[in-house]
């Protein structure tokens, strides 16, 4: 599926002269280093090749839960030690669970840098020598109450459980999304997690970028001490296959008639896979549908027609099965969403029909720009975005070279992206009608709820 | 709990390497000829420049009945200029790359602007078109308006936001700008008007009242010149300080439970107020508060999250409302609000609050540890060059001590007087400010699985409202 564009297997300049230099250990952990003494900080990432997309019905939600585990001790860090180590430090840290990985980090002041490495070390080589009973009882009942606050305590939380469970159908991999469901997180045994740890925590499973204000050579020798000794994967099964057709082939469509403040209108549609550029197209098609306060939506709900509030889009990349692109309009005062979804799709067949003008493509790539300048200005964006192209693309040196693509596609391939996927056979229809708390209730099983559209992507912090 | 496959060498923990000094940047401080107040702040790498305007417009002087009049006013100076309709201007806008955004909140004003540095004196030029020559279209105010109105109940059907509101509302009397939403409530938003926010603008935007803050990667970048040409044509009268007057805070320790039936989780916050950062007493009181409720390992979490399991995270920390420069005879009006937030499973609403007043107690008993003195200024010390790597986070912080009448050198010198603080200090500053018996507890959740048990713990008179 992927396409190499401007792919260079040398290493080369990123914006403002970065590089990154990458090599294996001989147990298989890839190691990506990334120099810049800018600032006394250094980044440590490290992405496992693993997520919700591995789970098994009846385990959903086992990758985000184990996340957390990850935090409770290892052979030679008792209890909250990994925490207590690196913030410390004067570091911090977090873990975030996607359907395609799971990842750490730890940005550290540039003279912790080793702690940080050994701290990953520690719990990639020895998790199993601390994992107990009480720690999986405590942080399942933690991952419970996040996913009260955040999916099912607030309005429309569940939107996006909900469309995700839509555009892919029962069965496939993506169906669910990393949080899980209650019932599942329940029945996580402890064996379930070891055996969760010892197919997939292994250095030939992971990539470790550290960037920032380091000596590569010293890095290098540190990374080499710590993390060679451990052992390679046992038990690692490929993820079940996530392949589907291009589009839905028809409209899915629910309503919901919940307590919530007001109407809303969302929308899903299969994407092209991440590292395509045909993902990159259908990025910019979204763009300049509905990102920034000059899109089309924008202008048209919001600023002429008035029927909405919000107009948002976003695309969640996904390479192991179709993208996600996603529609979230809360509409205004008394608007019927009829009349706003009769907007929305002129506006889509617009854009099928007609590229976009010269004026319109800057705007959506200079914001598509920004945004990469915006998390390649961090160490730790750095780190993650090399760990990500590393683990789902194959080679780190891509995030240095992603934005001249995404500069590089035309107007009339964003319109044919619109044209293959922005089409009403290819979405699932969320809508929400009001109900108040006297009304009778919507279907069984329902209640209030609303995701942070801007963190769709992942399943949790630590 | 052993396992057989742990087959890795073990090393023992590294010592740390030699540290790199790093200081918070103090910024160059400049004018223009009209008036405006000008600091830089150069960094290296930083492609993308953030600027800051900072309006000397705290929400007092606002007119009666009209709350809201300035959020709205500052979300209008970008729909629509002398030479741009509302559209053009965020297209040009975003064809530089370039995020715009514009809020008023109880201290001052403020719009933020960032860029690449390659289109810095395009988006500078708008910038200063928005400031200077804002045609605020009566079409564009009345939507903006009607978007207003559209936002409160989202707002409000967000647990945390109606906690907020909630508190402010208890803590201060009503007649206080402070006890009402920034943005305004239903009824004084719907009374705005554009000829309402001509005259405002009018009465408070100019540069004389105005600080720009300028962080980023200047290599090559003629600022003065750049300057010149963009904010430096923004001109007005001279300005009178703004009014602030000093708010007095009902703390009176009790409950009060907005009531959403059904919830599956509550919502609290519990709080009162304290002082501003003109304070001799802010250190020792971040310090004291970071160790009660910082971060997940602070007593706070250490109970509820990491023993208990009754929520994904507590946190106390402390947020300044108000903060004029001091008096000359000492007599400092700022304020602050003082509060430990989160949200719980409904069942364990009360248990959780028990062991809330518990670790308040445990801790006025006892005082701070050492270590936790020791772990917590290294950490609010040592993680300084990581919160401030970008140049929106270094603006960020140079306009807040613009805004909270602060020296240049404010937070540089923080740092210096935590790393000085000691655990007496710190506890007895963490102990002043969550006293068990005078705290106000916000509880949004389902008041009838939840208040007999609140009441039951004796925390205060219990209360249910709605909405």
């Amino acid at each position: 599926m992927y396409t190499p564009v401007g792919h260079m297997a040398t290493r080369q300049a990123g914006p403002g002269g970065l590089t990154a230099s990458e090599h294996r250990l001989d147990n298989g952990l890839r190691v990506v280093l990334s120099g810049d003494h800018l600032n006394p900080v250094a980044a440590v990432c490290l992405w496992y090749d693993v997520g919700s997309r591995y789970e098994v019905k009846g385990r959903t939600g086992l990758a985000h839960l184990f996340e957390h585990l990850m935090f409770q001790g290892s052979a030679q860090v008792k209890g909250n030690g990994h925490f207590e180590l690196v913030q410390g430090a004067g570091g911090s840290l977090n873990g975030t669970t996607s359907f395609e990985r799971t990842s750490y980090f730890e940005i550290m002041p540039a003279h912790q840098l080793e702690l940080a490495l050994w701290l990953e070390a520690d719990r990639m080589g020895s998790l199993l020598a601390a994992l107990d009973e009480e720690s999986l009882q405590n942080q399942r009942d933690v991952v419970k109450n996040e996913r009260r606050q955040r999916y099912d305590n607030v309005p429309y939380g569940t939107a996006f459980e909900r469309m995700t469970a839509l555009a892919y159908p029962e069965g496939h991999p993506y169906h669910h999304i990393p949080i899980g469901s209650m019932a599942d997180l329940d029945a996580v045994t402890l064996d379930d997690a070891r055996a969760f740890f010892r197919a997939n925590y292994a250095p030939d499973n992971a990539v470790l970028a550290v960037v920032g204000d380091i000596d590569p050579e010293q890095t290098r020798r540190w990374v080499e001490k710590y993390f060679g000794s451990i052992p390679s994967c046992d038990g690692k099964v490929p993820p079940r296959d996530g392949t589907l057709p291009d589009i839905i082939g028809a409209e899915l469509r629910v309503e919901i008639r919940e307590e919530v403040p007001a109407r809303a209108l969302m929308a899903a549609y299969r994407m092209p896979r991440d590292g395509t550029r045909e993902c990159d197209a259908a990025g910019l098609a979204l763009t300049v549908l509905g990102d920034g306060m000059a899109s089309r939506l924008f202008s048209r709900l919001v600023r002429r027609d008035r029927t909405a509030v919000t107009a948002d889009v976003g695309l969640v990349r996904l390479a192991g099965a179709p993208s996600l692109g996603w529609l979230d309009v809360k509409a205004s005062g008394g608007a019927e969403i009829p009349q706003i979804e009769a907007a929305i799709d002129e506006e889509l067949a617009r854009l099928r029909a007609e590229a976009p003008g010269a004026e319109e493509m800057e705007r959506a790539q200079a914001l598509v720009e920004r945004g990469w300048l915006d998390r390649l200005d961090t160490v730790a964006g750095r780190a993650d975005e090399l760990c990500r192209h590393a683990v789902l693309f194959g080679d780190p040196q891509l995030a240095f070279t992603a934005v001249n693509r995404i500069l590089d596609v035309t107007a009339e391939e964003v319109r044919a992206a619109a044209a293959a996927r922005l089409r009403p056979d290819n979405r699932a229809v969320l809508v929400y009608e009001r109900v108040t708390s006297q009304d009778a209730a919507g279907p069984a099983g329902d209640q209030a709820s609303g995701a942070d559209e801007n963190d769709m992507r992942d399943g949790a912090g630590r | 709990m052993t396992d057989a496959a742990v087959t890795m060498d073990f090393h023992p923990q590294p010592a740390p390497g030699q540290p790199t000094p790093w200081t918070f940047p103090v910024p160059e401080r400049g004018a223009l000829a009209s008036g405006l107040t000008v600091l830089r702040c150069h960094r290296p790498g930083q492609q993308v420049v953030a600027v800051q305007i900072c309006l000397d417009m705290p929400l007092e002087a606002e007119p009666d009945g009209l709350d809201g009049i300035a959020a709205i006013m500052m979300s209008a100076l970008s729909e629509g200029t002398s030479k741009h309709t509302a559209e053009d201007f965020a297209a040009e806008m975003e064809r530089c790359g370039a995020t715009l955004d514009a809020s008023a909140d109880y201290p001052g004003a403020r719009v933020s602007l960032e860029v690449p540095v390659s289109r810095l004196p395009k988006a500078l030029g708008l910038l200063a078109e928005a400031l200077h020559t804002p045609a605020f279209p009566s079409s564009e105010i009345g939507r903006l308006v009607r978007n207003r109105l559209d936002e409160i109940p989202l707002e409000m059907a967000n647990p945390g936001r109606r906690a907020a509101r909630q508190l402010a509302q208890e803590l201060f009397p009503a007649s206080a700008r402070l006890s009402r939403p920034r943005a305004g409530t239903e009824d004084t938003v719907a009374r705005i008007e554009a000829a309402g926010v001509r005259a405002f603008y009018q009465a408070h935007v100019r540069p004389a009242a105005a600080t720009a803050v300028v962080v980023g990667d200047l290599t090559g970048v003629r600022l003065d010149a750049v300057l010149a040409g963009t904010l430096g044509g923004w001109t007005g009268d001279a300005a009178e300080p703004a009014p602030m007057p000093p708010v007095t805070a009902d703390d009176t320790g009790r409950v009060v439970i907005v009531d959403r039936p059904d919830a599956v989780q509550t919502q609290l916050l519990i709080g009162r107020t304290g002082p501003d950062r003109h304070d001799r007493v802010w250190p020792a009181l971040v310090l004291g508060t970071y160790c009660l409720g910082g971060t997940l390992t602070s007593r706070l979490d250490r109970v509820l999250r990491e023993e208990k399991g009754y929520t994904y995270g507590v946190r106390a920390f402390q947020r300044v409302l108000q903060s004029p420069a001091p008096h000359a005879a000492g007599r400092a009006t700022g304020v602050s609000v003082l509060a430990i937030s989160g949200s719980v499973d409904t069942a364990s609403t009360g248990p959780a609050l028990d062991d809330v007043w518990t670790v308040l107690r445990t801790l006025a008993a006892e005082g701070l540890t050492e270590t936790e003195r020791d772990t917590a200024v290294q950490n609010l010390v040592g993680i300084a060059p990581l919160e401030y790597e970008r140049a929106a986070s270094v603006a960020g912080t140079l306009a807040d001590q613009v805004e909270q009448d602060l020296p240049d050198d404010y937070q540089a010198q923080l740092y210096a007087r935590l790393a000085e603080t000691g655990t007496a200090e710190a506890t007895a500053a963490v102990i002043a400010a969550f006293p068990d018996s005078r705290l106000v507890t916000i509880l949004v959740g389902d008041a009838s699985q939840i208040k007999a048990p609140v009441k039951a713990l004796g925390i205060g008179d219990v209360e249910v409202v709605t909405g």
